[in-house]
C-alpha cells in the first residue's frame, strides 16, 4: 500500500493525461486532495489509537489536533513566547505535539476517572472549552472567528534534515519548493512535494503507533478494551496505560494538525478544535475500521474522495462537471419531474452534496460493516492484508 | 455601566490592580441592583424553559433506552424550519396577533406529530437493529442519522433559494408583534417572548411530568427505563415502548424547533441542530443521564448561569464566548464532582 | 394437560454454554422443584422457560403449544409469572406503583391492588414509598405481590429465601404455600428443607442438565442421593 500512495502523484498525472482522462480526472482525487487525506488521516489514526484500541471514545480529540495547527500558525508569528518566528518547522511540530501531550495528561487524569458514555462527554466538554477560547480570544487572530494565518515568517515551512538543503524541502499550497530534474527526469510540483514531505511525516508516525500497539504496551490497551476489570485483576494498573495511550495519539493529533497548518499556512477554530473535526475522524474510523490502526486513512481517503467526486469544477473534476460536459444539452434539458429538468435534479442532488451520500454509507457500515474496510478484509484474509498478500505470493497458502 | 459611583475604595487598596477592581465592584454592584438581577432572572427563566425543551426529549429517550441520541439537535432543526414552514404558509401581512398565537399552537401541534413519525420510523427502522451492540454504536449510528438528516434539508432549503447557514427571517417575521414589545412586571419590564418561553416551557414540563407520572404508559416507560427485563416479564411490549419513547422524544424536539423559530438569537437554520445538540447534552449529563427531574434542574441551573454570564458580558467582560463557554465549564466540573449527574443512579450509562 | 414442557433445551451466554438439554415437565397445579449448586443452570432454566435467554436447540411448550423464540412478553402473557431472584423490584416508582404495573391491561387495578395489601398488609402502610428505601424482606414482600397480581397460571419463583432474616423466610414461605393454592409454582431454592416442604416433585441438575428427580415427600433433605449433588 506504501507503494501505491508513493506512486500516486505520477499515476494521476500519467492517467489524467491519457486517452481515458476525463474520466480519470473525474473518479480520481488530485494530489493537493490526497494532502489532506495524509494529514487528516494521521488525526483519524490518533484517534482510533485512542479509541478503537482502549474502546474509550476520545470525543475531544479535536483538541489536540487545534492545538498542534494553532501552535505552529501562532509560533510562526512570533505569539508564543521564546520561540522565533523562523524555528524550524519540524521542531514546531515536536514543540507542538509534546504541549499536547501535557494537555492530554491534564485532561486525561481527570476524564479517565470515568467510563462509557460520561468520559465522551467529558472530553468533548473540554475541546468545546478551548474551542470557545480559541474562537473569542483577540490574542490569536485579528478575527478569532476566522483564525489565524501565517504573517510575520519568512522562512518556509520545510519537512526533512536542517541544514542540507537538499534534503530539506519546503511545503505549502503558495510557499511550497518544486523539484526538477531530479536524477535527470523527476519533476515534483510544489503540491507534489508536499504531499512526499507530509507522507513521510505521516508513514513515521503511522509505524510509531504501530509499534506502540503490537509492543506489550499496546496488548495491555486491547485487554482494556475487551475486559478491563480482568486486566485489573490480572495487575495492570489501568489508569496509567490508558493516560499514556491517551497522551503518545494527543501527539500525533498535533503533529497531524502541525500539518495542516504547515500547508494551508492558515487555521480556523470551526476546522480544528470543534466537535464535528472529531466526528470527521469518527467517520473516518468507522468507514475505514476502528481498532484498525490504518483504517482511519482509508475511511478518510474514502470520505474526501467521494466528497471531491460529487463537487464542482475547479476542485479536481468530478461528477458533475463530468455529466455536464458528456450528457449533452437535450438530456439535460428533459423533465423528468414537475418542471424539473435532469440538469437541476443533478445540480440539487449531487452538487456538492456529498455529506449525504457518505451520511448514508456511514449508516450503512454501521449497521451492517461494523467491523469497516480493512476490519472486513482483514477478517477475511486472517490477519494484516500486507502480510496475508505476502504469504500468498510465496505460496504458503 | 455608569451607575453607581466609585463606593468601594477601602477594598482595592489592597490588590493589586485597583482601576480593574474599582471597575469590578463598580459592575458588581450593578448587577446585584433588584432590578438587573430580576430582568435577568426572567431572562435565566426564559433561557432554561428553552434547554428543558431541547433536553426533555434527550433524556427520555437516554433515560429508557439508553441510547445517546445525537440526532436530536437534527430534529429540534427540523421542527425549526418545518414550524416556520407552516407559520409562513399561513401568516399574511393581515394575520392578527391572536390568529398568529393560534396558528402557532396548530404548528407546534403538527410538529410534534410529524417529527414523532420520524422517531418512530427511525426507532424502528434503524436503532431497533442495534440493541444488542455495545452503546457506542448508536451513538455512531444516530451521528450518521444526522449527517444525512442535516444534509437533505440543505438540499431542500438551497432548492428554494435559502442561505442554509442563515436565519431564516420570513419565518422569524410571523412572530406576533405582542412578542416583541415588553411587558411591564411592576419591577422590571421583559420582553414579551421571555414570557412566552417560559409558559411554553412549563406547559412542556407540566406535560411530560403528567404523562410520566399520571397515565398507565408513563409507569410502563419508568419501569422499562429502570429495568427493561424485568417489565417485559411482567407482559408488558418493552420494544413498543421503546418505539413510543422514540417518537415523543423526537416530538419534543420538534416542538422545541418550532419555539426557537422564533427566537432571534436561535431561529430556524441549518447549524441549529449542532448548536442546540450540545446544550442539550450539558443539560441532560449535569442532570444526571435519563432522569427527568434532573435535566428540569439542571436547565433551571444552565439557563440562570446562561443569563448571569450574558449580563456580565453585555456589561463588564470583553469576551463574547463567557457564556458559552461557562455552560461547558458547569459541565466538565459537574463530572468532576459527581459524575452520575445531580440525580443520576450511579451505574446508568457507565460502560 | 401439561402445563409446561421443557425439552432438550440448549442455552448459551454468548459462547459458553449453560443448559446441556434440560427436559423438565410441571403439571397444572403442582410445586416443582430445582435444586442443584450455584451456577448448575438453575436460573437459567427459568430464564430459558420465560425466552429472556432464549434456547438455541429444544422446545419450551405451554400446555401443548411451541413458545420457543416468542417475545418474552408474550410468554408473561400466556400466564406466566416471575419472581426472580435478587427481587428486582423497581427502586424508583413507590410500591403501589410497583404493583399496578405488574398488573395486565384491562384487569381491575383497585381489586389487584387490594389483594396484594392483603397478603402483605406491611406493603400497605409503605404504599406511597419509593420501593428502593424498603428493608430487603419487604422488598421480597413486594416481588412476590407482584408476581400474585399477573393473574397468573405458573410462577418462577427464583431464591426467594436469599439473604432474608429466619423469620422474614417464614412468612415468605407462607406467602407462597398459599399461592401454590391456585398457582403452579416452579420454584428455585438453596434451602433444601424449605423447598423440600413446599414442592411436590423436584428435579437435580447439575452441569447444565437434569441428573436425577424425585418426590419431595417421600425424600428428606439428608437423602445422599441430593448430598451428591448438593454438598460443595
Amino acid at each position: 500500500m506504501i507503494a501505491v500512495f508513493a506512486a500516486y502523484p505520477g499515476l494521476y498525472s500519467v492517467l489524467v493525461n491519457s486517452p481515458v482522462g476525463a474520466e480519470m480526472e473525474t473518479v480520481l482525487p488530485q494530489v493537493e486532495t490526497m494532502v489532506a487525506v495524509l494529514y487528516f488521516g494521521l488525526f483519524a489514526m490518533s484517534f482510533d489509537f485512542i479509541s478503537g484500541y482502549t474502546g474509550y471514545l476520545s470525543f475531544g480529540h479535536a483538541a489536540f489536533y487545534g492545538t498542534g495547527a494553532y501552535f505552529v500558525v501562532l509560533a510562526a508569528n512570533g505569539k508564543i513566547p521564546l520561540l522565533g518566528p523562523d524555528t524550524s518547522f519540524v521542531a514546531l511540530l515536536v514543540i507542538g505535539g509534546l504541549i499536547a501531550v501535557g494537555l492530554a495528561v491534564l485532561i486525561g487524569a481527570v476524564s479517565f476517572r470515568l467510563t462509557g458514555v460520561y468520559f465522551a462527554m467529558i472530553t468533548l466538554g473540554f475541546s468545546q472549552v478551548l474551542y470557545v477560547l480559541v474562537r473569542d480570544w483577540g490574542y490569536l487572530a485579528s478575527n478569532p472567528r476566522d483564525g489565524p494565518a501565517v504573517l510575520g515568517r519568512t522562512e518556509p515551512f520545510s519537512i526533512g534534515v536542517p541544514g542540507v538543503d537538499s534534503l530539506d524541502l519546503a511545503i505549502g499550497q503558495l510557499a511550497g519548493e518544486s523539484v526538477e530534474g531530479l536524477l535527470g527526469v523527476l519533476e515534483f510540483t510544489a503540491t507534489e512535494v508536499s504531499y512526499y514531505m507530509i507522507g513521510l511525516v505521516v508513514l513515521a508516525s503511522y509505524f510509531a503507533m504501530q509499534r506502540i500497539i503490537h509492543s506489550p504496551f499496546g496488548k495491555v490497551l486491547i485487554a482494556i478494551r475487551e475486559n478491563e476489570e480482568r486486566a485489573e485483576a490480572i495487575g495492570y494498573n489501568t489508569f496509567w496505560y490508558k493516560l499514556g495511550a491517551f497522551a503518545v495519539s494527543a501527539f500525533f493529533a498535533a503533529v497531524a494538525g502541525g500539518l495542516l497548518a504547515g500547508f494551508r499556512r492558515s487555521v480556523s477554530p470551526d476546522g480544528t478544535f470543534y466537535f464535528l473535526v472529531t466526528g470527521d475522524a469518527l467517520l473516518a474510523s468507522i468507514i475505514g475500521g476502528f481498532g484498525t490502526l490504518a483504517g482511519p486513512l482509508y475511511g478518510w481517503l474514502f470520505d474526501e474522495g467521494v466528497t471531491e467526486f460529487l463537487s464542482k469544477r475547479g476542485e479536481g473534476g468530478g461528477l458533475l462537471p463530468y455529466l455536464r460536459d458528456n450528457l449533452g444539452e437535450g438530456l439535460l434539458s428533459t423533465e423528468v419531474f414537475d418542471g424539473l429538468t435532469v440538469g437541476e435534479a443533478i445540480n440539487t442532488f449531487l452538487n456538492g452534496h456529498a455529506e449525504l451520500y457518505i451520511g448514508v454509507l456511514f449508516v450503512l457500515f454501521v449497521l451492517f460493516v461494523p467491523s469497516g474496510l480493512l476490519g472486513t478484509v482483514r477478517d477475511r484474509v486472517g490477519g494484516p492484508v500486507g502480510e496475508a498478500i505476502a504469504s500468498r505470493l510465496r505460496g504458503e497458502r | 455601566m455608569t451607575g453607581v459611583a466609585v463606593g468601594a475604595v477601602g477594598l482595592d487598596s489592597a490588590l493589586a490592580d485597583p482601576v480593574v477592581l474599582a471597575g469590578f465592584v463598580d459592575a458588581l454592584a450593578e448587577f446585584l441592583r433588584p432590578r438587573n438581577l430580576a430582568s435577568v432572572f426572567v431572562d435565566g427563566l426564559a433561557k432554561a424553559a428553552l434547554y428543558v425543551m431541547i433536553a426533555g426529549g434527550l433524556t427520555l429517550i437516554f433515560g429508557l433506552m439508553g441510547v445517546l441520541n445525537f440526532a436530536h439537535g437534527s430534529m429540534t432543526m427540523i421542527g425549526a424550519y418545518l414550524g416556520g414552514l407552516l407559520m409562513v404558509l399561513a401568516v399574511g401581512q393581515a394575520t392578527g396577533d391572536a390568529a398568529r398565537l393560534a396558528l402557532f399552537f396548530v404548528a407546534l401541534a403538527v410538529t410534534f406529530a410529524a417529527l414523532a413519525g420520524l422517531g418512530g420510523a427511525i426507532e424502528i427502522g434503524l436503532v431497533r437493529r442495534l440493541y444488542d451492540r455495545p452503546p457506542v454504536y448508536q451513538i455512531l449510528l444516530t451521528f450518521g442519522v444526522t449527517l444525512v438528516l442535516d444534509e437533505l434539508v440543505r438540499i431542500v432549503v438551497l432548492f428554494y433559494g435559502m442561505q442554509p447557514t442563515s436565519d431564516w427571517q420570513a419565518a422569524l417575521a410571523t412572530k406576533p408583534g405582542v412578542l416583541d414589545s415588553s411587558v411591564d412586571l411592576g419591577l422590571v419590564s421583559v420582553p414579551g417572548l421571555d414570557l412566552f418561553e417560559i409558559a411554553i416551557g412549563a406547559l412542556t414540563v407540566a406535560g411530560l411530568w403528567a404523562f410520566l407520572t399520571k397515565t398507565r404508559y408513563g409507569l410502563m416507560i419508568r419501569a422499562g427505563s429502570e429495568d427493561a427485563e424485568m417489565t417485559e416479564a411482567l407482559g408488558i411490549d418493552v420494544r413498543r415502548v421503546f418505539t413510543v419513547v422514540f417518537a415523543l422524544g423526537a416530538g419534543v424536539a420538534g416542538v422545541a424547533g418550532t419555539l426557537l423559530m422564533w427566537d432571534g438569537s436561535w431561529a430556524a437554520s441549518v447549524p441549529l441542530a449542532a448548536d442546540t445538540l450540545l446544550p442539550a447534552f450539558v443539560v441532560v449529563i449535569i442532570g444526571g443521564l435519563g432522569t427527568f427531574r434532573g435535566t428540569v434542574v439542571a436547565a433551571l441551573i444552565v439557563g440562570m448561569a446562561d443569563a448571569v454570564t450574558t449580563w456580565w458580558f453585555v456589561n463588564e467582560i470583553e469576551f463574547s464566548g463567557l457564556p458559552e463557554i461557562t455552560i461547558f465549564l458547569i459541565l466538565v466540573v459537574m463530572l468532576i464532582l459527581r459524575p452520575q449527574g445531580l440525580f443520576g443512579v450511579e451505574e446508568v450509562g457507565g460502560h | 394437560m401439561t402445563l409446561l414442557e421443557v425439552e432438550d433445551a440448549h442455552t448459551y451466554y454468548g459462547e459458553s454454554h449453560i443448559l446441556e438439554g434440560v427436559s423438565l415437565e410441571v403439571e397444572e397445579g403442582e410445586v416443582v422443584a430445582l435444586v442443584g449448586r450455584n451456577g448448575v443452570g438453575k436460573t437459567t432454566t427459568l430464564r430459558t422457560v420465560l425466552q429472556l435467554t432464549p434456547p438455541r436447540r429444544g422446545t419450551v411448550r405451554l400446555r401443548g403449544e411451541d413458545v420457543t423464540g416468542r417475545e418474552t412478553h408474550e410468554i408473561a402473557d400466556r400466564g406466566v409469572g416471575w419472581i426472580p431472584e435478587e427481587r428486582r423490584i423497581f427502586a424508583q416508582l413507590s410500591v403501589e406503583e410497583n404493583v399496578r404495573v405488574a398488573v395486565p391491561d384491562g384487569r381491575a387495578v383497585g381489586a389487584a391492588l387490594d389483594r396484594a395489601f392483603e397478603t402483605f398488609p406491611d406493603l400497605r402502610d409503605h404504599r406511597s414509598r419509593d420501593a428502593g428505601t424498603l428493608s430487603g424482606g419487604q422488598q421480597q414482600m413486594l416481588a412476590l405481590a407482584r408476581g400474585l397480581v399477573g393473574d397468573n397460571d405458573l410462577l418462577l419463583v427464583d431464591e426467594p429465601s436469599e439473604g432474608l432474616a429466619p423469620l422474614i423466610v417464614e412468612r415468605v414461605a407462607e406467602a407462597l404455600a398459599d399461592a401454590a393454592e391456585d398457582t403452579t409454582l416452579l420454584l428455585v431454592e438453596q434451602n433444601l428443607p424449605l423447598a423440600l416442604d413446599l414442592a411436590d416433585r423436584f428435579y437435580v441438575i447439575d452441569n447444565g442438565s437434569v441428573v436425577d428427580e424425585g418426590d419431595a415427600a417421600e425424600t428428606s433433605a439428608d437423602d445422599e442421593r441430593l448430598r451428591r449433588y448438593l454438598s460443595a
